[in-house]
């Protein structure tokens, strides 16, 4: 066993010769444990969770790395110290500045050579980063943090407050898209009274700020590198200085970025890695079939067929599901209605398709299982805000017929159903709307059809990539129902409150599809910004819930996850941002 | 002779400027730009104002016409939207991976299909030639993306004697010659399925060549000299038929071209035609109409050195 404080300690040396112990005594030992436990589960044996005892070493069966004892999420266990990892990325990112851009590709690729000013747990609970401590005035309008002495940057200089409030007013403030939308016009002013200190302070009070400011939403920059310069044209987004866990190493276009072990990490010991180096390899299929040929060890996600072949091989791969993916944190597919369209305009037809939705038969047959059916408006991962005890409509084609017979929809052309006496809409007209979706989520579309098709509805798909459907859902509004990731975010103020404020209707793609309007919902989202109090905001979330539940603008279809998958032998992974802090691998 | 030269030369410029300008004017109809990228379904309406007017996409389509061109014409390409980067510095690393995999697929496709066609000739009407035909047809008409996924699945996968992806194996290091060695056998898959596709038209066409004159004076007389037939095909035959063989090489490095942008996003080559997929779907219109206007000269120059080639081995085709 060994104490937390020991891992910078432990000299070569003693892992030498606890090796050699071990190799002389490795075949009986193992013929021991091995005898009875082929009878139970072998992957006890080889289990990397287990703690820091000698068997557990074992396990590891190192070749030529050395071993470390470290607490990794909260468990105790030998970790081997150095290699390689390879990660396969879907794009080349183009810059390597996660501060200017919210896409996808530049913060896989770059995040891990930089750091937020706080982290997030797996409980989403923000924990020391950069900031060391903080404290929130009791109105929530001023948060003051105590930054980490003794960071320095890649290059060597110091990191200090100067850093913190240029990286915001300069480049978070104006280029990072969802941290602009949340806080800028919240904001009055950054205040850094001494290289130690930071002061956010706020016009009135705001709540959410403490889960908007990890690697992802808020990762700081070096002023010194930056300042006076186009932050996105520095010539540093394509060779970044951070502070983070792995330094920049090379950069070939459309190839590889290799990112170095940074060893003054200011989290002493880590990471354990000598290099991480990040592939492009756009094509999924041959993702797949370098991972399984050796030649990648990562894989961020692997298309359904697939997943199922992979998995079957278990003893070769491990798998780290999770709701936090590159796109954004816990998402949501879901379909949007048109409401200032006549058809879906009215409460019971709504009602009516969303009883119709078998929405176990998508996630089974859309997405494989990677996910589950959702079971309140918000997402489940923010645990302390998604709706108790709500009766969502459930699978019930005899009550979708009933429902759209009450509001109208009793004549018949074919199979389809057609208007008798519905308001707004001239009798003979067919009960027929579109669908709008990426040509990715087709397979969505193609269930809803066939499964409104059950009680009389004619679905027309409508394909679009995203420019295109971001056009013709909120700047054009021509559609009558869609289907959008929504991704819900940390905080309900980040990602859901976009989909139901009324001053979110408008050409801002990915904002409130539905057009949803409800006075009463708007100024609960309000006052739920305007507190710290968790409990007070959970009451106004649960009561929002409520509401919508009632009014039916969408249908939350199903959660969906991402699966990773690593060669055995690599762990210690987190679900996203700064991945491999603590990621090791055996040769 | 030079001021033919010169005339197909002052002919580059309409052509590039055509490509460029339609290229234009379609990826400006498209719906979506670089800001929605940028955001990736993030934002509010004062970000999306506040980028557009960053990069000057809020003007109208005939101002940024305008400034595009009057830029280009001094020389300067423009920056990428996503990057920052000058267009040149974006497109420079990637010419020598796109050229190394279009000019070896060109040798070989061009030598391998001169000796499935020779031997067709040779054998014509036979089983060889009928064999050389049926796989010449087939392989022309199986998808290039399916060839590509077969060979990765059998050769990399199964096999395991070709890498999956890449130029290099990760994290490469090591001397200039382990580099080229390494960079060698990286390029033998994606190389193959681009030639495969094409040594069955240079098949084809080699194959007709000498089959055509067979008839002709000048075999009956080298047959009459008591010349068998494979030699009255190697020695007489096929020099005249190379000349349809170079005639298609311009308009092949076309085809090459269009058949790279689907190799390297397969095999992970980090060449132009990754660059024209990822730049046409970020709507990064800089960087597309960079390398496309490079494509579009490179295709011109080649069909006038094609042209030129002609006089060499053809003395009797004289240019005017």
């Amino acid at each position: 066993m060994c104490g937390p404080h020991l891992l910078s300690q432990v000299d070569d040396n003693y892992s030498r010769t606890m090796r050699k112990i071990w190799t002389s005594a490795i075949s009986l030992v193992f013929a021991l444990t091995l005898f009875p436990i082929a009878t139970t589960n072998a992957s006890t044996v080889v289990s990397p969770e287990s703690s820091c005892t000698k068997e557990g070493a074992k396990a590891q069966s190192p070749k030529k790395q050395t071993l470390i004892c470290a607490r990794i999420q909260g468990t105790k266990i030998w970790v081997p110290l150095g290699g390689d990892l390879v990660v396969a990325i879907s794009q080349d990112p183009g810059s390597l500045n996660p501060a200017a851009t919210t896409a996808g590709a530049v913060h896989t690729a770059s995040e891990l050579m930089f750091n937020g000013l706080v982290e997030l747990d797996d409980k989403l609970n923000p924990v020391p980063e950069l900031a060391e401590s903080w404290t929130v005035n009791k109105k929530a309008t001023i948060y003051t943090f105590k930054l980490r002495r003794g960071v320095k940057w890649h290059d060597g200089q110091p990191f200090t407050s100067a850093d913190v409030k240029f990286t915001f007013e300069e480049v978070l403030l104006k280029y990072h898209s969802r941290t602009r939308a949340a806080m800028l016009s919240a904001l009055a002013t950054i205040y850094a009274p001494n290289p130690h200190t930071v002061e956010f302070i706020f016009k009135e009070s705001y709540g959410p700020l403490l889960l908007q400011l990890d690697v992802t939403e808020a990762p700081i920059l070096p002023a010194h590198i930056y300042r006076g310069s186009d932050p996105t044209k520095n010539p540093a987004n394509l060779a970044p200085v951070g502070t983070g866990p792995y330094k920049f190493g090379s950069y070939a276009r459309g190839a590889e970025i290799v990112l170095n072990r940074n060893p003054n990490y200011f989290k002493k010991g880590k990471p354990y890695l000598d290099r991480v180096i990040m592939r492009v390899v756009p094509n999924s299929a041959t993702q797949v079939v370098a991972f399984e040929s050796g030649s990648v060890d990562f894989l961020w996600g692997v298309p359904g067929p697939d997943r199922a072949r992979l998995l079957a091989r278990k003893k070769a791969f491990d798998t780290l599901v999770t709701r936090r993916n590159p796109g954004g944190a816990n998402c949501m597919m879901t379909v949007s209605f048109n409401l200032r369209r006549p058809i879906t305009s009215n409460l019971a037809v709504r009602q009516a398709i969303f009883h119709s939705l078998n929405r176990n038969a998508f996630l089974q047959n859309v997405i494989f299982g990677e996910g589950s059916v959702a079971v309140s408006p918000f997402s489940k991962g923010i645990v302390w805000a998604w709706g108790q005890n709500l009766k969502l409509p459930e699978y019930n084609t005899t009550k979708a017929n009933a429902l759209l017979d009450s509001a109208g929809w009793t004549g018949r052309d074919g199979s389809t159903r057609t208007a008798q006496n519905v308001v707004g809409v001239a009798n003979g007209t067919k009960l027929s709307i579109d669908f709008l979706h990426f040509p990715t989520f087709a397979a969505y579309g193609e269930l809803y059809k066939a499964q409104l098709k059950e009680v009389g509805i004619d679905v027309r798909l409508r394909p679009l990539e995203s420019g295109p459907f971001a056009t013709a859902v909120f700047n054009n509004r021509d559609f009558d129902s869609n289907i959008i990731s929504y991704c819900n975010g940390n905080d309900p103020e980040i990602g859901i409150r976009r989909m139901y404020d009324s001053a979110q209707i408008g050409p801002v793609a990915f904002s409130n599809a539905a057009a949803y309007s409800n006075v009463t919902v708007d100024s609960m989202f309000q006052q739920a910004r305007n507190t710290l109090d968790i409990t007070k905001r959970q009451s106004l979330y649960q009561k929002i819930q409520e509401q919508l539940v009632k009014d039916v603008p969408y249908v939350w279809l199903v959660e969906t996850k991402g699966t990773r998958i690593f060669r055995s032998g690599c762990g210690g992974f987190r679900p996203y941002s700064l991945f491999a802090e603590e990621a090791y691998c055996s040769n | 002779m030079s001021r033919y030269i010169l005339r197909r030369l002052i002919q580059v410029v309409p052509t590039v400027f055509g490509v460029t300008l339609i290229t234009f004017v379609l990826v400006h109809l498209a719906p979506g730009d670089p800001v929605e990228v940028l955001a990736s379904g993030n934002g509010d309406a004062a970000y999306y104002q506040f980028m557009r007017a960053k990069y000057r996409l809020d003007e109208s389509l005939l101002t940024q016409l305008w400034t595009y061109f009057a830029n280009v014409l001094r020389g300067d390409f423009g920056t990428s939207y996503l990057t920052g980067e000058s267009v040149v510095r974006m497109i420079m690393p990637r010419i020598g991976s796109t050229l190394l995999l279009a000019v070896s697929s060109i040798v070989v496709s061009t030598l391998v299909g001169l000796t499935f066609g020779t031997l067709a000739a040779w054998r014509v009407n036979r089983l060889l030639d009928r064999a050389v035909l049926r796989l010449s047809v087939f392989v022309a008409a199986a998808p290039s993306f399916w060839i590509a996924q077969v060979m990765l699945l059998v050769f990399a996968l199964r096999l395991g004697i070709f890498p999956t992806d890449g130029r290099n194996s990760p994290g490469f290091e090591g001397t200039v010659l382990a580099m080229a060695i390494d960079t060698l056998w990286h390029l033998v898959l994606p190389m193959s399925v681009l030639a495969i596709q094409e040594s069955s038209t240079v098949a084809r066409l080699t194959r007709t060549g000498i089959v055509d004159q067979l008839g002709d004076d000048h075999i009956r007389l080298a047959r009459a000299k008591g010349l068998g037939d494979l030699q009255v095909v190697l020695r007489h035959a096929l020099r005249r038929s190379l000349t349809s063989v170079i005639t298609v090489i311009g308009g092949r490095i076309g085809h090459v071209f269009s058949g790279a942008v689907v190799v390297e996003l397969i095999f992970g080559w980090p060449g132009l035609g990754q660059l024209i997929l990822s730049s046409s779907q970020s709507r990064d219109t800089p960087v597309l109409l960079g390398v496309l206007m490079l494509i579009a000269a490179a295709v011109v120059l080649m069909n006038l050195l094609t042209d030129l080639s002609y006089m060499i081995i053809d003395p009797r085709v004289r240019l005017k």
